[in-house]
């Protein structure tokens, strides 16, 4: 074994990596070279001395930790609510929907005008803010009332809604369908979505 | 895998801020003792884990869960320490005012006087001498010994943190242990 090899050797040995056949050639070189065991000792020690410096290591300043944590920006927290709704994707789009459909809303005191809308609507009869559907005459489909009063003596052969007024039902009245009445944003808000559904449903 | 610095990632990515404070506790001694042994200087070695985990913070979410946490920061802190060393070397003119430091100058910059990096804890001349060995290596050497022997990190870890092949680093650790052999053969 060349002197050179044998130092390789002795690097691999500090490592750890030296194999058993190899350790046995390195063993027998310096028994023969002298040269080689100097250096094979001043690497052993300059390992060891590398390894006992480690014994003393110069105190860290007790206050870095805190300096660290005040030197963090503060936006983790607008941030915390962001990644949430990243990884609620569905819940995220529910939620911008209804946002959506809030902005869609009528503003309850915006007027008092009446809207009716319906099918068969020379049928009723109007008279300031009652919408009549007099004894006699028949609707053949919905009527839909807002910001009125229904005031039903005849037949309706659908739906009668309505938002934000009330409904009369005479005896002689007769309606199909449903009768519904809703008086609050929140019912409004219902309603819209249940006719979204319906609509999507029943294009 | 789920040992205590991933949890603690977990709870740090929430917005746990003493999650993130226990993360700082477990490694910014080791963070500081590099970069004290890389920059010979307490100031810069105090700003080298200060940066460091402002990096570890910012870039949270992106940790790499199947790596190891230690592997990850050991890679910031070095390369934060190696950025250093090479800003350093083009010798900045020493009567130049620097431009964003009101009133100092390159002087200041020097290792001086009253940060004598080594006299202010060590007590022996062979821990001193061990010390100046260990700075007049070249950067990359210096980088891999100091991550060897006083980070006390295997082979495998080193090529890991610096993004090179195991051969690299036995490479650069042979030469190193060389270096230093020659450089305190009088003393040993």
């Amino acid at each position: 074994m060349d002197c050179k090899l044998a130092v390789s050797l002795m690097h691999e040995y500090l490592d750890g990596d030296l194999l058993d056949e190899e350790t046995d050639e390195l063993k027998q070189h310096l028994a023969e070279c002298s040269e080689c065991r100097v250096a094979f000792k001043q690497l052993e020690q300059t390992d060891m001395l590398l390894f006992a410096v480690n014994h003393r290591k110069p105190p860290v300043s007790d206050e870095l930790t805190a300096r660290i944590m005040q030197s963090l920006p503060k936006s983790k927290q607008t941030h915390v609510w962001w990644t949430w709704l990243k990884r609620h994707p569905a819940l995220t789009a529910a939620a911008a929907f209804f946002i959506i459909l809030l902005g869609t809303l009528p503003l309850w005191n915006e007027g008092p005008e009446m809207i009716v809308k319906g099918t068969d609507l020379d049928q009723v009869v109007i008279e300031g803010n009652s919408v009549i559907v007099p004894e006699g005459r028949t609707i053949a489909g919905n009527l839909t009332i807002e910001k009125g009063q229904a005031k039903i003596y005849g037949d309706v052969e659908g739906n009668v809604t309505v938002i934000d007024g009330g409904i009369f039902q005479a005896s002689t009245a007769h309606i199909s369908g449903q009768v519904q009445s809703i008086n609050q944003s929140v019912d409004w808000v219902w309603y819209k979505i249940a006719n979204v559904f319906s609509e999507v449903a029943s294009p | 895998m789920d040992n205590i610095e991933t949890r603690l990632v977990k709870l740090a990515l929430k917005g746990d801020q003493r999650a993130f404070a226990e993360i700082v506790e477990l490694y910014k001694d080791k963070i500081f003792h590099l970069g004290y042994r890389m920059l010979s200087n307490r100031h810069e070695a105090e700003d080298v884990v200060q940066e460091t985990f402002l990096r570890v913070y910012k870039n949270l979410d992106r940790y790499d869960q199947k790596q190891k946490f230690s592997t990850w920061i050991y890679r910031i802190g070095t390369n934060l320490c190696i950025d250093r060393l090479r800003k350093r070397k083009p010798s900045y003119s020493l009567d130049a005012e620097l431009n964003d430091q009101d009133g100092t100058d390159g002087y200041a910059l020097l290792p001086g006087d009253e940060r004598t990096p080594e006299s202010e804890y060590l007590l022996s001349e062979t821990q001193q001498l061990i010390h100046q060995a260990i700075d007049s290596l070249p950067d990359k050497y210096k980088t891999v010994m100091v991550l060897r022997y006083l980070q006390e990190l295997s082979l495998q870890e080193i090529s890991e943190v610096m993004d090179m092949p195991v051969t690299t680093i036995k490479t650069r650790v042979h030469r190193g242990r060389e270096f230093l052999r020659k450089k305190l053969e009088p003393k040993l």
